[in-house]
């Protein structure tokens, strides 16, 4: 422990040193996000390497390209003040606005029945999860300012924002992201002051949206089927061979798990999309319950940084910001997890830093980034 | 409580964060620890499957151990389901299925594109199998589709074993043939189990199975024990690599009685004996048709078949790659006959004279009359009013028994007929001789023939009065019985056996085409090699004293020489050498015509026959549908099959055509 009068000097030279603020960056945070980043990229190559003897490498590469490219902008995010985003907040929310409006026009590309990614050389770029990262600052912008003052037209400003890029998405459509978008909106909502009442009354109408969406045919048949395959697993049910395939595979796993590469079901291609939806899947059946709890364990250290670091924040945008980015990584990880071993609904999300994608992996590591940026910056 | 406190709903979100991280550990230890077995077995057994590997059948050989059905690889153009689907989602199968019509028709194999289609989509092959478009296609082909793979996807080649005919179509009747099973056959079955290993020879949708002949009797020797291969497949159900493999062994061989040789030559005569009669007319003018006929050579000594020709027959290498509809119906009417079936073992005919010899035995057993009681013959047999009549009316004056075998005499056994009548002499002496029932030889399909008793005629009338107008047995009904006509009808193949039966001195064997069951490969010279021997089997004895057999034999043996009917037939055969024992015999075909009324086709010609008399060898027997008289058609064609057995010099179709014989 420093003597008091020294920490004060410290304290007052990073007033001046640009560097400072470094020195209480969170090393948990970087240290988790890069563990499991990695592990992501080892869960990949296991699960898209083929059944042998002609392995692929195509994905570990790019995926070990993405984390390089994460961690590069994590580090810009960490750097930029986070006030800067305060400023910034509403060009980011056009921009990516834009980008889902341009996504569904022509510009953009149609793959496994959703139009949403843009096709940049051998790349694809899906705004979807930059429009996550916008809304988070947009809505924790806006919450900041109303500072718990919200009434009717306030919260009705609040929902439009967060339900035009909603409505976009649904175009295109990812149930998945929407829900996302959602459980974002609810938290920083939820945190950022909405009256009890509010919360109660939009609580009431998303029971009895999801019930009426679930027995209206704004879903297509298939959607509804992997929505509702998890409390009504019937044989006959198509979706019912995802989850099944992936229950076993996880259960294969045992306590030590078969060993990398060794998992026959992640081999042979058994659990459908086990590189992005299913990569849970992928690892718990070659590195058993101790591997895949440890994956869980860093996801929660990680999320209990987030929500300390909200807490801890200078100011209410620090805190919003980091509420958005937990209720991110928690809907990510409960939803993609939880459907891997059938205690969610079948709607695909990628678990993010794990998950084989390039937008999806870059954003986790910038959100990661403002974060850290609030966390270094929460002293006045 | 401010509960717009931040700090407060912060502590909220946290617990709901908490609530998800130990729903998912909860959820996890449930899966890989507690409920870990159950699942783990489930996800293996989806992952391997059990795929058969079908082995080569035994060979079968003949009783000098030649080879007469053996394997030979076959290249199979394959198409895997899965691989179609795929190709049918991209828009590609109906471009895929014309060239590979093309491409099979350029390498020989010409096939249409609904045929390929039609292969396809057999329902009989389920996902993993792939399903066989084309049996037999030329190494080049092979060669072809792997230097051309991306154009044929889902296109394999695989090697096959099927069956060869070193002797092509000879014994074809005999040996059978193999066909892909059923869905039907497949349900029902009862796979045989490999006598080596105890490993039962389960079928599976792509399985052959014998369809006709020894392939069907003995298809539990023949088949070979499939091996079974586990392999791991992945998601698309392609496999992946195998995780263990146990050998297909191939099935047992098979040595029969028949002798390849014997077995040609008697095809041989037949068919052109056959060719030379048909269109040509008998002694009353009548035309011969001579369509079919069948010649059965047996051992007297231990009822082994030498010889089973059926005229017509059929090939059984156009059944190897599985024989289409059209070729399947029109082998089965040429001419009016079909020639899927075996007339040697299933054509039932009147016997005809051939029938004296049950007469004799009845009338010489029971008493009716003695080898030295003479008969007046004076061409004319009178009973209740209506008058039975030799052939060509021929008064042949006082004959005894042997006599009237010798020149068979129809009025003789008239009378032995009539002095029989009352009683069922004829049918239990018929009976003991082996007709009325089945031999039990070991090929599917055989006839049981009949012997009509005055029971069973009631029993006929009382069924079917329309078809059996009279119930009542008459005595004409006994003097035609006497004579082989109109109560009786007999297989070729109880004819020979009755004849070895007197051969032998009264033992009725159950006729075998099977020897004994070899070792896969084995040596037939080598007494280790036989698994299984298929033992003489007497079904029954007829008590010949000599008193009885000695005038029948002497009678018999004077018919291929000097005043016998089938002297001429055997003119230049050397029977001092190799006495030939026989009987001919010719029997009416009545039909009835559109108009009612009832006409005759040509008579159906038979000899039976053993010999040599001093030592029987061999019993032979032809009957020739619609070929005239018994001599001058079967005569002849025994003669030349005993040509071969006796080491005779060999004649020709242009062999003399008997000439005086009336029977």
């Amino acid at each position: 422990m420093l003597p008091s009068s020294v920490s004060r000097q410290a304290s007052n030279r990073s007033r001046r040193d640009p560097t400072a603020p470094f020195k209480h960056l969170d090393p948990v945070i970087v240290a988790c996000a890069v563990v499991l980043g990695v592990i992501g990229v080892v869960a990949v190559w296991s699960a898209t390497r083929g059944p042998g003897p002609d392995y692929s490498n195509t994905f570990l590469l790019r995926q070990g390209a993405f984390v390089v490219v994460g961690v590069v902008a994590m580090a810009v995010f960490t750097v930029v003040d986070y006030h800067k985003l305060h400023d910034w907040a509403w060009v980011f929310y056009a921009f990516t606005t834009l980008l889902l409006v341009a996504v569904i026009s022509p510009l953009g590309t149609r793959s496994r029945g959703a139009q949403a990614w843009f096709t940049i050389g051998p790349f694809q770029l899906q705004p979807t999860e930059f429009a996550k990262l916008s809304l988070i600052g947009v809505l924790a912008f806006l919450l900041s300012e109303f500072k718990g003052d919200i009434g009717v037209r306030r919260l009705l400003a609040l929902l439009a924002v967060t339900g035009f890029p909603m409505a976009l998405i649904m175009l295109q459509p990812d149930l998945g992201q929407v829900l996302t978008l959602t459980a974002i909106t609810l938290a920083v909502l939820l945190v950022g002051g909405l009256p009890a009442r509010y919360i109660v009354v939009l609580t009431l109408v998303g029971v009895v949206g999801v019930i009426g969406a679930l027995n209206s045919p704004v879903l297509a048949e298939y959607q509804r089927d992997r929505l509702t395959v998890f409390v009504n697993p019937d044989a006959s049910n198509p979706a019912r061979y995802n989850i099944e395939q992936s229950q076993q595979a996880i259960a294969s796993g045992e306590v030590t798990g078969q060993g990398l590469f060794e998992g026959p079901q992640t081999r042979l291609g058994y659990v459908p999309e086990q590189e992005t939806d299913f990569i849970f899947t992928a690892v718990a059946e070659q590195f058993g319950f101790v591997g895949a709890a440890t994956v869980l364990a860093l996801y929660g250290i990680l999320c209990y940084r987030i929500w300390r670091t909200a807490q801890i924040a200078r100011d209410l945008f620090g805190t919003l910001v980091c509420i958005g980015v937990l209720a991110m990584f928690v809907f990510s990880i409960f939803q993609n997890v939880g459907m891997a071993m059938g205690i969610m609904p079948v709607t695909g999300i990628p678990l993010l830093l794990l998950s084989s994608g390039g937008s999806s992996t870059i954003v986790a590591f910038c959100a990661l980034g403002l974060v850290l940026n609030v966390h270094m910056r929460r002293f006045r | 409580m401010d509960t717009a406190s931040p700090r407060l709903r912060m502590s909220v979100l946290g617990f709901v964060v908490l609530g998800c991280f130990v729903a998912l550990f909860a959820r996890l230890w449930y899966l890989q620890v507690m409920a870990s077995d159950s699942l783990t077995i489930e996800a293996a057994a989806n992952r391997s499957r059990e795929v058969s590997v079908e082995a080569p059948r035994g060979r079968i050989l003949d009783v000098k151990g030649r080879v007469v059905v053996d394997n030979r690889t076959s290249l199979v153009v394959t198409v895997n389901r899965r691989d179609l689907a795929e190709l049918t989602k991209q828009g590609g199968r109906d471009e895929f299925v014309a060239r590979m019509a093309d491409t099979l028709t350029r390498f020989g194999v010409p096939m249409k594109v609904a045929s390929v289609e039609r292969r396809l989509q057999d329902q009989q092959y389920d996902q993993i199998q792939p399903v066989p478009v084309a049996v037999d296609v030329p190494e080049e082909m092979m060669v072809f589709l792997s230097e051309h793979a991306e154009d044929y996807p889902a296109v394999e080649v695989r090697r096959e074993s099927v069956r060869t005919y070193p002797y092509g179509a000879t014994g074809g009747n005999i040996v059978g043939y193999v066909g892909r099973i059923s869905a039907e056959s497949l349900k029902s079955a009862e796979p045989g189990v490999d006598v080596e290993t105890g490993v039962t020879k389960t079928y599976q949708p792509n399985s052959n199975i014998g369809l006709a002949g020894v392939e069907r009797t003995y298809e539990d020797d023949l088949r070979g024990t499939p091996g079974v291969e586990v392999v791991e497949i992945d998601a698309n159900n392609r496999s992946v690599r195998t995780v263990s493999r146990q050998a297909p062994r191939p099935g047992s061989d098979i040595q029969l009685n028949v002798d390849i040789d014997v077995q040609s030559r008697a095809e041989t005569v037949l068919g052109e004996k056959l060719g030379a009669l048909r269109g040509t007319s008998q002694r009353d003018g009548v035309r011969r048709g001579a369509p079919a006929g069948s010649v059965v050579v047996l051992n007297p000594n231990d009822g082994g078949v030498v010889a089973l020709a059926t005229y017509p027959s059929y090939d059984p290498s156009e059944f190897v790659n599985g024989i289409s509809q059209e070729r399947y119906t029109q082998l089965s009417d040429i001419g009016g006959v079909s020639a899927l079936v075996d007339r040697a073992i299933s054509g039932q005919y009147s016997p005809g004279s051939t029938f004296k010899l049950v007469t004799a035995d009845a009338a010489l057993s029971n008493g009716i009359t003695t080898a030295n009681s003479y008969y007046n013959d004076t061409g004319v047999f009178e009973v209740g009013g209506q008058q039975f009549q030799n052939a060509g009316r021929v008064r042949n004056g006082s004959i005894n028994l042997s006599t009237s075998l010798t020149i068979s005499s129809d009025t003789f056994y008239y009378s032995l007929g009539a002095r029989m009548d009352g009683t069922t002499m004829l049918q239990d002496t018929a009976t003991k001789f082996g007709f009325d029932a089945i031999t039990g030889i070991d090929l599917p399909g055989e006839s049981s023939g009949y012997v009509l008793t005055p029971a069973d005629k009631k029993a006929l009338n009382e069924k079917n009065p329309d078809a059996y107008p009279y119930g009542e047995w008459f005595t004409g009904d006994n003097v035609q019985l006497a004579i082989g006509q109109n109560t009786v009808v007999v297989t070729p193949l109880q004819l020979a056996s009755a004849y070895a039966t007197l051969a032998n001195g009264g033992t009725v064997y159950q006729p075998r085409v099977m020897w004994r069951i070899l070792r896969s490969k084995g040596d037939p010279n080598d007494p280790a090699a036989v698994l299984r021997e298929n033992a003489p089997v007497v079904k029954g004895t007829v008590d010949l004293p000599p008193a009885v057999r000695d005038p029948i034999v002497q009678g018999l043996s004077g018919v291929t020489s000097g005043k016998g009917t089938a002297a001429a037939a055997f003119t230049g055969f050397d029977q001092r050498a190799f006495a030939i024992v026989g009987k001919t015999g010719t029997a009416q075909v009545t039909f009835v015509r559109p108009d009612g009324s009832v006409g005759y086709k040509a008579d159906t010609s038979l000899f039976a026959s053993y010999g040599p008399g001093d030592a029987p060898q061999y019993s032979v027997t032809a009957v020739m549908e619609e070929s005239g008289f018994g001599a001058e058609a079967s005569g002849v064609v025994v003669r030349q099959v005993y040509e071969l057995l006796a080491g005779q010099q060999l004649t020709d179709r242009r062999a003399p055509v008997a000439g005086a014989a009336r029977d």
